[in-house]
This record gives C-alpha cells, sequence and structure tokens, in this order.
C-alpha cells in the first residue's frame, strides 16, 4: 500500500511539472501585455513598465519559468495581476468553497445515483426503470448552465422555496474559519443556525452541479446491479431465506460498486469543469469563478495556480478510487 | 419476484421524502420579508437629482449612540431594521485603498469610509466644503494656490483629529504608489509631493502649476482618490506599500462609515463610525452584496434578500414595474459610448464621410433598443455636467449619407473596418449587439463593414497606436468636471482621444482649453457650447448615448440618493429603513 | 514455420470480418430508443445541411421592432431582443454545433490515434513518454484549461473547438493504445510480422482497421460532449461570440429573460438537449451493436 502511494505520488509530481510547463506556455502565447491590461485606460508607460517589472515580466521566459519553479517550491504562487494579492491567498479564500460545492454533489450524485440505480435495475423495463433511464439521461445531455438558470427561476425567483445566490444570506456571518467550508465550520463553531442557512444555500447549486454525475452513476449502478442480480450468489443468498433487502444491499450493492466507484474517479474530474458553470450562475465564491475572471483578464499567475491545484484533484481521486477498490474487494491488487 | 419490487418502490419513496423534506421546510430559513411589504409608502425614494445635501451637517457630538465598535470581525448584531443589504455586481473590486481604488464600486465603498477636504453634492455643480471649512484660491505669476482651512471638530474613527498632517501624507501616498488615479495628480493638477505642504495643524496650502485650472481642480479634490487617510495607523500598518494592502481588509478614516470586512467576491460589511463627525447613519451596518446575474439581482430586491439592487437591466426593470413592494429609481451616468474614426485613414481623412457615418445611423432605433438603459446624447460632454447643450442635430438620413459619400469621393461597397471590445457596452448591451445595429444602419449607405471584436486591453493597444479605423467604445469621465472630457476629446497634443483617431484640430482645442480656464460657470458655458457644435461637424465622433441605471429600492427604503458625477455616487450614511 | 500468404490473408480476414458482420443495423434498431435516436439525430443533420433553404428569415437580420415577440405562427420560436428570429437562429446553430462536435472529435479522434497507435505500437521508452504526457493533459480540468487556450488565443468559435480537442484527444489515445496493445500480440499480426510486411502498412492496413469499431463508440458519445463543452465555453464568453447564433450563445443572451421570456434561453436549450440526447441513444446503439460484451443488459 504505501509503495503504491509512493508510486502515485511521483507520478503526480511528474505530472505538476507538466501542467506547469503547459499553462507557462499558454501564458508566453497571450499577445496582451497583462500589465497594460490590468492597469487600464489611463495608465503611462511608466507605471506599465513598472507593473511589468514588479510582476517579473521583463526578464526571458526561461528565466521567469525558473523563478516560478523556484518560488513553487517554496510555497509561493506568485501574485495575481488582477487581485494583486499573493495567488496562495487567494485560493485559500476561494477553494473551500469549491471543494463543498463538488463534495455536496459528489453526495447527490451517490445517493441519488445509486438509490434510483437499484430502482432501475430492480424495477428492470418497468415504469421506474424508464423513468430513471430518460432522467440519466437527460442528465447526459442537459448543459448544466441551463439546469442552474432553470432552477434558480423556479425555486428562488418563482417559488422562494429556496435561497438564492451566494453561500449564505447576507445578514448571516461566515462561521470562524476552520477549514473554510461554511457548512463544516458552522458545525465546529456549533452554530446551528448558520449551518442550516448554508446547507440551504448548497442545496440548488448540488444539485445542478451533481446532476451528470448522478446520470453517469445510475446508469453504472443500473447496469452492474443487472449483471450482479442474475449472478448465483445471489441465488445462494436468497435459498438462504435471506430477506430481499439483505440480499441486495448486502450482496448485491457490495459487488455492484467496483465499476460504480470508477465512474465516481471519472465524474469527479468532470466536477471541476461543471463548477466554472455552475459557480457563474450561483454567484458561488469560488475556484470556478476565480478562474474565469482570471482568464479574461489573462491574469496567468492565477490561471496557473488554479491549475496546478486542480491537476493534483484527478489523479488524487483516481488513488482514492484505487484504494477503495481495495477495501471493496481484497483481492483486487495494488498495481 | 414482488420481493424486490416492492424493495424498490421503498427506495424510491425514501428518496422522494428525501426531496420533499428539503423542500417543505426550507422556507423556515428564507423569510421572504413579506412582512415588510405592508408599508408602501412611494414617495420616499429620490431621484438622483432632487436629493438633498449629503454632506454631514453641523450638529456636533452627532456620534451614534447605539453603534457597535469597529473592527470586531465577528460583529455585533445589528437588527434587520438598521442593517441595509445593498446588491450589486462589485466583481471589479480590486481594493479599498482611497489612493488605488480607481473602479465604480471600489469608489462607492471607499466614498463611505473616507472623505475627501471638498465635495460635490447630488445634483448640485458647486464644490462644498467637507474636510476643510472654507479654503482660498491666490492666482500667481507661476499659476495658483489654494489654501485650506480644516474642520476642527473633524475627527478619524479612532477619534483623533483630522489634521493637514494627514492631508499631506494622504496625497503623499497617491504619488509615492503611482497606481491607476495617480495621473489625476501629477497629469491633470501637474503636482509633485513638494506642491503641498502643511502650514499649521489647521492649514494645508497646494501650489498649482499655470497649466491646472484650481475650479477644475478643485473637483479633483472632491474625488474618492483625494480622501483623508489617518497617518498614525497606516503607517503603523505601512508594510512594504504604504498601507495599501492592510487598507483592503481595514479602514482608517472620518466617513459615516468604516470597514469591518471584505470577504472577496462575496460582500464587504460597514459597520457605522462610533466617532463620527457628523449625524450618525440610521444604518448601522451596510452589507455590500456582490450578485453579478441580473436574473439574481432582480430576485434579490423581489424578495427582500436586499434593499437595493444597482444596475438592473431592461427586462429585469419591466418585470418589476408595478411591484408593490419596489420602487424603480433611474440615473444617468456619466459615460459615452462613441465612435471614433481614424482621420488619417481613407475614407475618413474626408470630413464628409465621418459626417455621412453620423447620418447614417438610426438614432430612434437606438434608442428602442436601448429601451430605458441609455439615452442618446451626441455631444462629448455628458447631461450632468457642466457645458452640457442637449443638442441632437443628428437624425438618420440615408439619402444625404449617400450624398456626402459621393461628395467625397467614397466607392460603393467600399468596405470599413469597425473594431469593438469583447464583452458588455456601458448600459448593458452587448458590443456585438450595438455592433451589430450599427453595421446594418450603416451598410444602408452602400459601404460595406467588418466587425472585428477584440479584448479591451487589446482594443487600447491598437487604439493608443492610432492603428485603428473606426472603433466602438465608452469613455468615462474622471472628476466632475467637463474639461476631464473635452480635453481629451480635443486635444490632440494630449495624446488621448483625439490623438488615437488622429485628428488635429488646434482652434477646436483652443476653445476647449480657454472653457477650462474660463472664471465663471456661464463663461464656460458659452464655450463649451461653441467647442460642441463645431465637434458636432468637423470632429472624427459619432456620440451615441450615456448609459442610464436603474435602480431597484424596496419601498420601505428611504433616503436613497445617487449621482454619478460626485463621490462616492451612492450615500449609505443618507438612507433609512421604515 | 513460415505461413503461407493464402494462410496469413486468411487469419487477417477472419479478424477482420466478425466486426464488419456486426455491421448489420437492423439489430440496433430493434431497440426502439436507438431508433429514436438515430430519427432526431438525423433530422438535425437536415435541419442543419438544409438551414438556408429552410429558415425563414436571416439568423443575423434585426427588426427591433418586433423584438421579444413570443412563438407564433410568424415567428415560430419567437424573436430575441433584437427581433431577430429565433427559429432560424436554432437552425443555424444546429450547424455550428454539429459542426463543432465533428470538428472535436475529428481533431481529437485523430491526433489521440496516432499518439495512441504510435504509443502501443512502438512501446517501451516511446509508449512511457507519450502516456507521461497524456496523464498531464487527463490531470487537466478540461473547462479551466480550456478557458486559459481561449483567454490566450482569443474568444472565438474555432479557438474554442481547438481548446476543447486539446483537453479530449487524451481518451483516444489511451483507448486506441490498450487497443493496440492487445491486437499487437494476436496472431495475424505476428504473421504479418513474419512476412515482412512493412510497419507502417501493418499499422495502417492491419491495426488501425481493428480500432475502428470501439473509436466509433467513443465518437459518438464524445460527439455530445464537446456540443456541451463548446456551448459551455460560449456561454461564458470564450466561444463563439455574439451575434453568432450558436446556441450557448443564445441561451447566455436570453439568461436574464429567463423568468420573462422564458423561449429566447429554453428553445435553444431544448434543442442542444435533444440533439445531444439523440447522438448519446445513437452511441448506446453503435456500443451494442459492435461490441457485445458491453451490451447494457
Amino acid at each position: 500500500m504505501t509503495r503504491f502511494i509512493i508510486q502515485r505520488i511521483i507520478g503526480l509530481v511528474f505530472v505538476m511539472i507538466g501542467v506547469s510547463i503547459i499553462t507557462f506556455a499558454l501564458s508566453q502565447l497571450v499577445p496582451v501585455d497583462p500589465a497594460a491590461a490590468a492597469l487600464g485606460q489611463n495608465a503611462r508607460e511608466d507605471q506599465i513598465q513598472a507593473y511589468r517589472h514588479e510582476l517579473g515580466l521583463d526578464q526571458p521566459a526561461l528565466v521567469q519559468y525558473a523563478t516560478y519553479i523556484n518560488r513553487l517550491l517554496h510555497g509561493d504562487l506568485g501574485t495575481s495581476i488582477r487581485t494583486r494579492r499573493p495567488v496562495r491567498d487567494d485560493l485559500r479564500d476561494f477553494l473551500p468553497a469549491t471543494i463543498e460545492l463538488s463534495l455536496a454533489a459528489m453526495i447527490v450524485a451517490l445517493i441519488f445515483g445509486i438509490a434510483l440505480g437499484i430502482v432501475a435495475a430492480i424495477n428492470r423495463n418497468g415504469i421506474l426503470d424508464a423513468l430513471a433511464r430518460g432522467l440519466a439521461l437527460v442528465g447526459g445531455s442537459l448543459p448544466i448552465f441551463f439546469l442552474g438558470l432553470l432552477l434558480l427561476a423556479i425555486f428562488y425567483s418563482r417559488l422562494r422555496w429556496l435561497p438564492g445566490p451566494g453561500r449564505l444570506d447576507a445578514v448571516m456571518q461566515p462561521p470562524a474559519r476552520v477549514t473554510g467550508m461554511y457548512t463544516i465550520d458552522s458545525l465546529l463553531a456549533g452554530n446551528w443556525a448558520t449551518f442550516k442557512n448554508s446547507l440551504w444555500h448548497l442545496i440548488l447549486p448540488a444539485l445542478t452541479l451533481g446532476y451528470y454525475s448522478t446520470a453517469m452513476i445510475l446508469r453504472m449502478t443500473r447496469s452492474s446491479m443487472l449483471e450482479v442480480l442474475h449472478q448465483d450468489y445471489m441465488r445462494t443468498a436468497r435459498a438462504k431465506g435471506l430477506t430481499e433487502q439483505v440480499v441486495i444491499l448486502r450482496h448485491g450493492l457490495r459487488n455492484a460498486m467496483t465499476p460504480v466507484l470508477t465512474t465516481v474517479g471519472i465524474t469527479f474530474g468532470s466536477l471541476l469543469s461543471g463548477a466554472v458553470l455552475t459557480e457563474t450562475i450561483f454567484g458561488w465564491p469560488g475556484l470556478g469563478r476565480y478562474a474565469t475572471a482570471s482568464a479574461v483578464s489573462l491574469d496567468f499567475p492565477a490561471v496557473m495556480g488554479v491549475t496546478l491545484v486542480a491537476a493534483i484533484v484527478y489523479p488524487v481521486a483516481n488513488m482514492l478510487v484505487d484504494i477503495g477498490y481495495h477495501f471493496l474487494d481484497p483481492q483486487v491488487r495494488l498495481s | 419476484m414482488s420481493g424486490p419490487r416492492s424493495f424498490a418502490q421503498k427506495l424510491l419513496a425514501l428518496v422522494l421524502l428525501a426531496v420533499l423534506a428539503g423542500c417543505g421546510s426550507a422556507p423556515a430559513t428564507n423569510p421572504a420579508s413579506n412582512a415588510n411589504s405592508t408599508n408602501a409608502n412611494s414617495s420616499n425614494t429620490n431621484t438622483a437629482a432632487e436629493s438633498a445635501t449629503a454632506a454631514p451637517a453641523e450638529g456636533s457630538g452627532g456620534a451614534a449612540t447605539a453603534a457597535p465598535p469597529s473592527g470586531g470581525a465577528a460583529g455585533g448584531d445589528v437588527s434587520p431594521q438598521e442593517t441595509l443589504v445593498f446588491a450589486a455586481d462589485l466583481s471589479d473590486l480590486i481594493s479599498l485603498d482611497p489612493a488605488v481604488a480607481y473602479e465604480f464600486s471600489g469608489i462607492e465603498v471607499v466614498g463611505n469610509i473616507y472623505q475627501p477636504l471638498v465635495t460635490l453634492t447630488p445634483g448640485d455643480k458647486t464644490i462644498k466644503p467637507l474636510l476643510a471649512k472654507s479654503w482660498d484660491i491666490k492666482t500667481t505669476d507661476n499659476g495658483s494656490t489654494i489654501t485650506f482651512k480644516l474642520d476642527e471638530k473633524a475627527k478619524f474613527a479612532s477619534g483623533a483629529p483630522v489634521t493637514a498632517d494627514d492631508v499631506v501624507y494622504s496625497w503623499g501616498r497617491i504619488i509615492d504608489l503611482n497606481k491607476s488615479p495617480a495621473f489625476l495628480f501629477t497629469d491633470v493638477g501637474g503636482l509633485t509631493k513638494d506642491s503641498f505642504k502643511a502650514v499649521d495643524p489647521q492649514t494645508v496650502e497646494l501650489t498649482l502649476p499655470k497649466t491646472a485650472s484650481p475650479q477644475v481642480f478643485l473637483t479633483v479634490l472632491s474625488n474618492s482618490v483625494a480622501a483623508i487617510v489617518e497617518k498614525k495607523v497606516v503607517e503603523a500598518n505601512a508594510g512594504s506599500d504604504f498601507g495599501s494592502t492592510w487598507l483592503n481588509d481595514h479602514s482608517a478614516g472620518s466617513g459615516p462609515y468604516v470597514l469591518s470586512s471584505w470577504e472577496r467576491n462575496t460582500q464587504n460589511v460597514l459597520d457605522a463610525n462610533p466617532n463620527y463627525w457628523g449625524t450618525a447613519p440610521a444604518m448601522k451596518r451596510v452589507i455590500m452584496r456582490n450578485i453579478t446575474e441580473q436574473a439574481n439581482l432582480q430576485s434579490a430586491v423581489e424578495t427582500g434578500d436586499a434593499d437595493i439592487a444597482q444596475d438592473l437591466g431592461r427586462e429585469q426593470a419591466q418585470a418589476l414595474e408595478g411591484n408593490p413592494d419596489v420602487s424603480l429609481v433611474q440615473a444617468n451616468q456619466t459615460q459615452l459610448e462613441y465612435i471614433g474614426m481614424n482621420a488619417k485613414i481613407a475614407p475618413f481623412d474626408k470630413p464628409e464621410a465621418r459626417e455621412a457615418i453620423r447620418y447614417a445611423i438610426n438614432y430612434d432605433e437606438l434608442n428602442t433598443l436601448l429601451a430605458g438603459t441609455g439615452k442618446i446624447v451626441q455631444e462629448i460632454i455628458p447631461d450632468g455636467f457642466l457645458g452640457y447643450t442637449g443638442e441632437t442635430p443628428f437624425k438618420q438620413d440615408i439619402a444625404k449619407a449617400k450624398e456626402l459619400l459621393a461628395k467625397a469621393g467614397v466607392a460603393d461597397g467600399t468596405e470599413i473596418q469597425l473594431t469593438i471590445g469583447a464583452g458588455i457596452a456601458t448600459g448593458g448591451l452587448e458590443n456585438a449587439t450595438l455592433a451589430a445595429k450599427l453595421q446594418s444602419d450603416i451598410e444602408k449607405t452602400g459601404l460595406k463593414v467588418n466587425i472585428q471584436q477584440i479584448q479591451a486591453s487589446e482594443l487600447l493597444n491598437q487604439y493608443r497606436a492610432q492603428k485603428l479605423q473606426m472603433v466602438m467604445l465608452s469613455w468615462g469621465p474622471d472628476y466632475p468636471d467637463p474639461n476631464t472630457n473635452a480635453q481629451p476629446f480635443t486635444d490632440y497634443n494630449a495624446k488621448s482621444i483625439a490623438w488615437r483617431n488622429n485628428w488635429q484640430n488646434d482652434e477646436i482645442a483652443k476653445i476647449a482649453a480657454d472653457a477650462a480656464l474660463a472664471p465663471t460657470n456661464d463663461q464656460r458655458a458659452a464655450l463649451y457650447k461653441q467647442m460642441t457644435e463645431r465637434l458636432f461637424h468637423e470632429g472624427p465622433y459619432a456620440v451615441l448615448y450615456q448609459p442610464v441605471r436603474t435602480y431597484g429600492v424596496r419601498k420601505n427604503v428611504s433616503g436613497f440618493q445617487y449621482d454619478p458625477a460626485t463621490t462616492p455616487t451612492i450615500f449609505f450614511w443618507t438612507i433609512s429603513k421604515s | 514455420m513460415a505461413l503461407s500468404q493464402d494462410r496469413v490473408e486468411a487469419i487477417i480476414t477472419e479478424e477482420r470480418l466478425p466486426v464488419a458482420q456486426r455491421w448489420r443495423l437492423g439489430r440496433a434498431f430493434r431497440q426502439p430508443a436507438v431508433l429514436v435516436g438515430f430519427l432526431i439525430f438525423a433530422l438535425f443533420v437536415l435541419l442543419a445541411v438544409f438551414a438556408p433553404l429552410i429558415s425563414p428569415y436571416d439568423p443575423l437580420g434585426q427588426n427591433v421592432v418586433d423584438g421579444l415577440k413570443p412563438p407564433s405562427a410568424q415567428y415560430l420560436f419567437g424573436t430575441d431582443k433584437l427581433g431577430r428570429d429565433i427559429f432560424s437562429r436554432v437552425l443555424y446553430g444546429a450547424r455550428l454545433s454539429l459542426l463543432s462536435g465533428v470538428s472535436v472529435v475529428l481533431l481529437a479522434g485523430s491526433v489521440g490515434t496516432l499518439v495512441g497507435l504510435l504509443a502501443g505500437y512502438l512501446g517501451s521508452w516511446a509508449d512511457q513518454i507519450m502516456m507521461r504526457i497524456t496523464d498531464i493533459f487527463f490531470a487537466f480540468p478540461g473547462l479551466i484549461l480550456a478557458m486559459a487556450i481561449a483567454g490566450a488565443l482569443g474568444p472565438s468559435l474555432p479557438n474554442a473547438l481547438i481548446a476543447i480537442s486539446v483537453v479530449t484527444w487524451p481518451v483516444y489515445a489511451r483507448l486506441i493504445r490498450g487497443q493496440v496493445l492487445s491486437l499487437k500480440e494476436r496472431d495475424f499480426i505476428l504473421a504479418a510480422h513474419t512476412l515482412g510486411i512493412p510497419e507502417w502498412q501493418i499499422i495502417w492496413r492491419h491495426l488501425l482497421p481493428n480500432t475502428l469499431a470501439p473509436l466509433l463508440v467513443q465518437a459518438s458519445f464524445d460527439l455530445g460532449g464537446a456540443i456541451l463543452s463548446v456551448a459551455g465555453l460560449s456561454f461564458i464568453g470564450f466561444g463563439a461570440q455574439p451575434p453568432t447564433p450558436e446556441w450557448g450563445v443564445m441561451i447566455s443572451e436570453g439568461r436574464n429573460y429567463i423568468a420573462t421570456q422564458w423561449w429566447l434561453a429554453t428553445i435553444p436549450a431544448l434543442a442542444m438537449l435533444l440533439l445531444v440526447a439523440s447522438s448519446n441513444l445513437l452511441g448506446d446503439g453503435l456500443r451494442d451493436l459492435l461490441d457485445p460484451r458491453l451490451r447494457d443488459r
């Protein structure tokens, strides 16, 4: 196990270097001077030059990259051209919101995806199956930015059942920062009102972001359950007189979970892309919106910071999935 | 196989139950403040122009009695009655340091926390005292000197008095920091750090060179950039950037509010200044909430999540019309959307060709398209500024445009490149939408228009290099005096708009320069009118419109005022809620 | 153990035949969902191809006076604020979306296939290097890399297509490499080697055709994904620019009207839903047809 993790971490470092090189190369392609762009209409040439110098943009590309990597090794991600703050501070502010949203979306996807997948499998070719499959088809085909707009229009603007954009009502004070995730921090602070409020604020964005993953997990659960339901050990279990619940949950689900886990790993990567769109619509102050704003203003130090962080997510998610396999079925060897 | 089926049903029921539970109990935490809506007192809301004075009243020692202690990040409890939620797109916020902030939202925040020596009040074009109770202008051989007497009652949120030392320090920081607004001091004012000094603790002396008009510079001094920070506090937290970073999360001003927190991308919380030297504001806490989607802004004010929503789109405003809880307040902004034509690139080297463009545009349909988000203006001075004439000599006349083109010898089918920026034009229409409208108008004259859309920053680069044949973009004033437009639009040597369009007319530039220095407002207005009338037909511009901003204001809010020509444009301290 | 030319040919044809035999459309269409998918998809293709003939108005033509009209006989799907006909715009949008999807799949598919073929076939260090590069691109969050690319190159539809392709090709590289690795050890390839058939011919004539089936299945799924991604980029301003009648742009332009003039955003969204769903259904059908082991039971 340890060897496996070490191997993966070495792979991760390799990936990070590659990611940083590619993003850096991209930043060199930009036809516009980001310093001039950041300073606006009235900037004088000497101000622009001074800012270029401050940002190190007047150095040759290789020197810039070397400086960047050197700083990176010291935990310094550089300074954002747009916000004029250390990128590290920006990420610390915005990353937890995205993690919270992605986790909530994944929880939504797991609950709905697995439950509906089982329902569909058991009900094969019945009405419920058709409904679930339709839901999955739509989930894989509907643009999530439209889904978000629609949910907000219905549940916030029209029905007023759920709160609008943002992570908390305006009048609520955010809880003392521990993880940066409001739901967890408010629980840690024992503040129920804030916890409830942040949870309600999470529902619509999590449903929006999680819908695609729900669809994928539903499909995978259904087909893998169908396969499992007809295996010998299921018949044996039934023959032993176990109730259907026990048979399905204990024997069926456990065995059907391996491919579902793979799907989880794969869709986790897609969550970050989805988060960009979801955060835009729900005014969610997370990494996705930060990335969008940074890319618009050609703020490549910030874009690089975001991609580096995001590039960790996918390999780590896959590593966790592999470890998950191991626990589901210890015979699966980690390699 | 009834076993698995029934299990499936149970599971489904469970999921549905979870969904219903979620929806059912939600309203508990979302008190859509219908309770407040009984009060429909619509006369409370002022439009910008008719608003009352904004300067702190004379009443001494009016410090808040129940103000929360400042600086506490957790914040004391403030009742909803005394909390104002202001929803707006604040994504342009970069800095809350008055010497650095030069974005629309930044000025809105800073202007409620810091005070300059002098001020303009909404709807009034005369400079009024604020931190300075009086000033005296002396003209000398080399220029002029303004001597300010500070108000001895004025004090910072810390309780310390505002002194000449603080003023000199604050202005010095602008020049030292040399950020976006610094040009107002160094270029417009022609100032260096030696240009101002403290004569005694209550007296500041400012020396202006001949090139700068003291009247004009007083309006510069009313800007948030010239606001005064408390030297002792800022110096104690100076760091490596004169305290600029520190001022993003703290404040050191003398205004009615102090900065309680800035949650990036989310909201800014302002709390009433407990030591405020003017009348204590009714709103003890102001929450400025960043909401970027138009539809969400509408919902926020509709549901009562927000008391005021800034910059509603036309469709949002229409949807809110007749809403018993919300009134709509419209106010002119001060930017201008215009077309620039390069006077050295054919066919626009011929004045007739430029005139033809002005006659090609269908201003009536443009007005329909703007639908209340903009007002047709054809001159370079916006409504609300001294010298605005309100004249609109141009109407679409294709025959005349064709005739002018023929006169200029421009062949049918001549191609023109119209360059526009990415994103949204002032007022909220897409640049591309607006350009498409102009394209279809201009092509009626037989010209062929190609639209090139590029990043705003790239556009500016090419525009500065005098490379663009025809450009559509907006210009915003930098200080509330017509010179802020007249000079860049007429003076080739200022290397601004006239230069970028390769257009030089020293006669018109001279009129504009004289207008800036003329002693009385009447004389100035007369000269600006002369300038405007010549610019109509000789200039390289087709001015299109001035954006109009719509606010949605809950009916229980009174004392709301907005004036884009003043700092801070929006005044939280005059607002109260019933 | 030299094999005769005939024998080798026989082995090769034998290996290729089963794939060919599975190309019986009838079987897939026995599933109604696949049939419906095919019909809708075909309809979109027809509408897109004949858009200039079918559309009643110029998709860019403005008529400000008739702005924001609800669906009616005159304007089938209503008009937007410039009075442009939504129906015509949706038709031209179908063109752009289909073209976008196909270009991304072609671009990403060919680059990915090339890399996968080479990596799988050459093996050893070449394989190692190429697969590490693939890993790097896999780790990139698609939309964020695409935004960075679009930011660097400037926002436009072609740049968005390049950006989406850049994040899509690794899928194909991995897929093809896996196929090649398993095919490489098969008799007919080994036999081809023994016969001294040039390597490029082995790759081109024997390896590639046998990877076509999974390639097609993957492509049909990615078609829908690419359409959604391109629209997503356009929605946040990094793809097609207004006034282009691209669906993502149209939804973005209609987002402020969703409560008042629903047709502006909803109709292009529904069109996209239908097109993507139909291409996904087709993908399901193709997969069942070409790769029975994966069939949805």
